[in-house]
């Protein structure tokens, strides 16, 4: 028993250790300038709220309540996206007795190998011709090429029982309405999981928005940080308030989410 | 017939997207390194063969964006290996509060890269930054981000923060996997914990430890927000990695063709190295 007890407390000083930067993160940004070029502790003497004030004030140099909206915007679309063709796609190779259904699955799930680093260069030319550079459709039609969301639904839907679409049928139930009644319904984790998956790797993308947006009115919260701290400003209570504010929407939706999360994670691991 | 037909119809509108933005990039991923092609001159894009490949051997930024890249990896990997296999085994010797525990060490990986790099460029300043705040007291100043091996180093321990998330995850889901039974036969036999991770744990554990592992390794080849922003690729160089060079080839100097033909080496890279931990797996 001691050794369990000794475990946790290890367990906790590198919990403790994790931790401590994301509570600066927050802290900091409560802090004035001169607190933070002159460091003494974590908390700050004087709490203050005008660095907030002065990110939201200023419009012009720091659309930051529009870099928010796009964030919102684009990851949004692309999840809802996601969640259509991925389950439909899933549906028809997991329900619907194809010949090649596997085949098709292993060709799929085969590109979730290749780096989409790699594929960065040809994407860029290929939204150019399509006239879409520096446009919404730049950044959210590209990453709904989801294969991780087909592999992952495709075993939902696989155990859903035959006679639950046998019953449907002789009722006179279409295919769509099966999927949409029964299929859809049953993997409600799943499609849950998937979303949230979508949702925070879209929020949280630097490179694809780096590359393929210039506009400022345009970007999203990563990006725009980025090029306004290095443009305008080196102050880091206007970057660290900033942060924060790009910071805690995705925190609060993993909070609440969680076991979706995390769940997602390790299913990406677990491989039969 | 009409039934197969509707089954390929659900797929449909997944190869809309499948084939402009996955199988085409490939195929042109694939050519577009034999041309040489400069966006901002009016010289058309020619083919050129391996002459741009032969370009990247000569290339001393090149080589230099490999060295740094591939230290990296040497250093980052075992060590995320090591940490998310170590924290994972605590958690899982938890059993209360274990996943309010898992959840602070996933929490990082919910910050995005510039928030991640900004907060750790101002941790590691020499003159104000937390470390050194506290380091002052010990009578030690480090040039955190001042000098190449200090630079590796924070962009390493930064890396381990923010990713160790997900590895620990999966070894613990392996972990919990290991049916108890064979635990008890060993304890039977007369194992000591150490012999019971030797022979028990490590094997049963082997094929999410080898996912880990690969994941980590592709993942660590293409390495590029971290040191962008916190180091921006310095000092003197020390960590411009090759994704570095190959955004700025491509999208500040416009090179479109030479950046491919780099980004191909380092997909070779990548294919290679998956496929020698796919034979190592499959020997045994």
């Amino acid at each position: 028993m001691k050794y369990r007890r000794f475990i946790e407390f290890m367990v906790l000083v590198l919990a403790i250790i994790f931790l401590l930067p994301m509570l600066l993160i927050v802290l900091t940004s409560f802090k004035s300038e001169a607190e933070i070029l002159n460091f003494s502790s974590l908390l700050p003497k004087n709490w203050t709220l005008s660095n907030y004030v002065r990110l939201f004030s200023n419009h012009e140099e720091i659309p930051i309540a529009v870099w928010t909206i796009n964030s919102f915007l684009y990851a949004s679309t692309t999840t809802l996206i996601v969640l259509i063709i991925d389950s439909l796609a899933a549906y028809g190779l997991a329900r619907m007795n194809l010949r090649f259904s596997k085949t098709i699955l292993a060709i799929f799930i085969a590109t979730m190998m290749v780096p989409a680093q790699v594929q960065l260069i040809p994407t860029y030319l290929i939204l150019n011709k399509f006239g879409w550079l520096d446009t919404m459709l730049a950044i959210v039609i590209p990453p709904t090429a989801n294969a991780f969301g087909i592999f992952l639904l495709y075993q939902f839907f696989k155990k859903i029982p035959k006679d639950l679409e046998e019953a449907a049928a002789l009722d006179g139930c279409s295919r769509l309405r099966m999927f949409w009644h029964i299929a859809l319904p049953l993997s409600k984790p799943a499609l849950a999981t998937l979303g949230l998956l979508v949702f925070l790797g879209s929020w949280n993308d630097f490179l694809s928005p780096l590359v393929f947006l210039d506009s400022s009115d345009r970007l999203t919260l990563p990006v725009g940080i980025a090029t306004f701290q290095s443009s305008y400003y080196s102050e880091y209570s206007l970057t660290l308030a900033a942060g924060t504010i790009a910071t805690v929407p995705a925190l609060l939706a993993f909070l609440i989410f969680q076991k979706s999360i995390i769940e997602g994670i390790a299913h990406s691991g677990l491989k039969d | 017939m009409r039934r197969r037909l509707a089954g390929y119809l659900f797929i449909l509108p997944y190869l809309f997207v499948f084939i402009p933005f996955v199988v085409l990039p490939l195929f042109i991923g694939m050519s577009l390194g034999f041309f040489q092609w400069e966006m901002l001159s009016p010289v058309e894009p020619r083919f050129v063969g391996l002459q741009q490949i032969r370009l990247a051997f000569n290339d001393p930024y090149f080589w230099n964006a490999l060295k740094a890249t591939s230290l990296f990896v040497l250093f980052c990997v075992p060590m995320t290996v090591i940490l998310s296999l170590t924290i994972a085994l605590g958690l899982h010797a938890i059993k209360q509060r274990q996943s309010i525990y898992r959840s602070i060490f996933v929490l990082p990986m919910m910050v995005n890269i510039t928030v991640v790099g900004l907060l750790w460029r101002w941790m590691l300043n020499t003159d104000f930054g937390v470390f050194n705040g506290y380091l002052k007291y010990f009578g030690i100043q480090i040039p955190w981000t001042g000098e190449p091996g200090w630079a590796m180093l924070s962009i390493i321990m930064l890396t381990l923060w923010w990713g160790i998330g997900a590895p620990t995850i999966i070894l613990l889901a392996g972990l919990k996997h290991i049916p108890k039974q064979y635990y008890e036969a060993a304890k039977v036999d007369g194992a000591n914990s150490v012999r019971r991770f030797v022979s028990v744990t490590l094997p049963l554990l082997k094929p999410s430890l080898v996912f880990v592992l690969v994941t980590q390794l592709i993942a660590s080849f293409q390495i590029f927000g971290q040191t962008f922003i916190v180091t921006k690729g310095g000092p003197n160089n020390s960590t411009r990695v090759l994704m570095h060079h190959i955004y700025e080839t491509s999208f500040v100097q416009y090179r479109i063709g030479y950046g491919a033909a780099m980004s191909m080496l380092l997909f070779l890279v990548i294919v290679v190295i998956t496929l020698i931990q796919y034979f190592l797996v499959k020997e045994r």
